[in-house]
């Protein structure tokens, strides 16, 4: 254990997104948006402006239901490109054998974190009269890779193992709505190492979750979104679940005489906050990552991997 | 119950544009209590495509159109339906099946058939059952979530309710929030700490 942990801080020796979740490093993972078309460019490029600034990629997966590339193309290039990633993978559009072939199929591109999810509704996207699947839930998606884990796929055949998977899941931060942290447990015990949160805004309100859910011992990344207006804040409040800007925010969104600088700083702020109350934060910018070196360096953060 | 819901008379029409001779087979069960099958809408129906130069034969409502037991049965109830040429009925797809198993005519449907629900107090209720064939629905009060949550999750909600609304339609309550009320209301709420597999039995 202890050359273990000596090992893992050395500056020379490049660590995985898997060690850094075991010990103490303030985490940051950002979100790429693989693209509506056969272009990686825009994708490349966005992630070579985290290269040395986040731990991890997160690799959409369709999206608010909006057909784009497979993010297991997107991953596997960014993969040899240099860049950790973990791929996202919904329930919405696979079955239980579509869900653990592509699982296999991640492993042995080299991709060693998932995070899973229900998804958006197909009737939310862009292809709003394809069938939704929904064979099994993200609970039983996590209880799916954890026997896959130990060698098995779901009906019980040998599989081999993937050992050096890492699983992770998403969770809303609003506790007026108890379902919400019940199946985050559920989550929890399914075997999810990490849990990436909604946007966060209301620090407060975020400790109040940290406090409640103390006892699953799961590293939490926060999810955070730089404003770029106050309409946007307003937008954000009245039609995406789980997020919540409070009034003074808005009401700085509004005096500001350069509102993205302005969301740039409050993000900062709130990343600053959050250093004390969860393990890493999970940058989700609308568009492109270009002033998100600029956020971090603003919160303070600074990797040296 | 099922619920079906009357076509448009035009698409009726349409259906049996090239078609005459026609016996209309109700169906005293759902759709009669829907009024989309019974005895009035019947005869309304013979009303209106008189009106639109078909010839109806003859009509039956029998008890369940889904149960009919043999063509010479439905003949001795009502026997113009020798006469026909095609059968409108105006029941759910299992009474359309049953019918045309029985009958060696074309058969048509005069309704769409929507979902297993129910109707109280007047109050036309959609989509209660999956059907899935493994009940489990005294765990969640009574309330089905593979047949209610358009994601049919049964381990708890998605993160896509807005105000206890649900993701698909702002109308309807997410059905995990009225899950949550009734257990809650009758002390139940342990039920729903229990894990589901992806068989759907509990852990």
């Amino acid at each position: 254990m202890l050359l273990k942990t000596r090992l893992a801080y050395s500056p020379t020796m490049p660590r995985t997104f898997k060690e850094k979740l075991l010990f103490d490093d303030f985490l940051v993972t950002a979100e790429i948006t693989p693209p509506k078309g056969t272009d990686l460019s825009e994708a490349l490029e966005d992630a070579e402006m985290l290269r040395g600034l986040a731990d991890a990629l997160n690799v959409t997966d369709n999206q608010r239901a909006v057909m784009r590339m497979s993010p297991l193309a997107v991953s596997k290039t960014l993969l040899d490109k240099g860049h950790e990633v973990i791929m996202q993978l919904t329930c919405r559009d696979r079955n239980r054998l579509a869900l653990q072939s592509d699982v296999l199929a991640a492993y042995s591109l080299g991709i060693r974190n998932i995070s899973v999810m229900s998804g958006d509704h197909t009737t939310k996207g862009d292809h709003p009269r394809a069938r939704p699947v929904f064979d099994i839930d993200s609970v039983q998606l996590l209880g799916t890779i954890q026997k896959m884990k130990e060698g098995f796929d779901l009906s019980g055949n040998e599989i081999g193992g993937l050992p050096d998977l890492t699983v992770g899941a998403v969770s809303n931060t609003d506790l007026s709505k108890p379902m919400q942290l019940l199946k985050l447990r559920k989550k929890i015990k399914m075997g999810a190492e990490f849990i990436q949160t909604q946007a966060v805004y209301d620090t407060g309100q975020f400790q109040t979750f940290m406090e409640h859910i103390v006892d699953m011992d799961v590293p939490v990344i926060a999810g955070v979104i730089p404003l770029k207006s106050a309409k946007m804040a307003r937008f954000m409040n009245g039609n995406i679940p789980g997020i919540n800007v409070p009034p003074e925010i808005i009401k700085r969104m509004e005096n500001a005489e350069e509102p993205a600088w302005e969301g740039l700083s409050i993000c900062a702020q709130t990343i600053m906050e959050l250093k004390g109350l969860c393990r890493g934060i999970h940058v989700m910018p609308i568009g492109n990552h270009s002033r998100t070196p600029e956020l971090l360096e603003m919160a303070g953060i600074r990797k040296d991997n | 119950m099922i619920i079906s819901s009357a076509k448009p008379f035009e698409e009726i029409l349409e259906l049996l544009k090239e078609e005459d001779d026609i016996f209309i087979l109700g169906c005293n069960a759902c759709a009669a209590k829907l009024h989309v099958g019974g005895e009035p809408e019947v005869i309304r129906m013979q009303q209106r495509l008189e009106e639109a130069g078909k010839r109806v034969v003859g009509w039956v409502v029998p008890s369940a159109a889904c149960s009919v037991a043999s063509f010479d049965a439905l003949v001795e109830k009502s026997p113009a339906l020798k006469e026909a040429k095609v059968v409108l009925v105006m029941a759910c797809g299992s009474g359309v099946s049953t019918v045309s198993r029985v009958a060696d005519l074309p058969v048509y449907p005069s309704n769409n058939t929507d979902s297993l629900g129910g109707r109280s107090q007047g109050e036309v209720i959609p989509q209660l059952c999956a059907m899935c064939g493994n009940c489990t629905i005294y765990y969640f009060g009574g309330i089905c979530p593979r047949g209610q949550c358009p994601k049919q999750l049964i381990n708890g909600p998605c993160g896509g309710s807005l105000d206890g609304k649900c993701e698909v339609d702002q109308d309807k309550d997410c059905v995990w929030e009225l899950i949550y009320l009734r257990l809650e209301r009758i002390g139940r709420l342990d039920l729903l700490e229990k894990i589901w597999d992806s068989d759907g039995i509990p852990e």
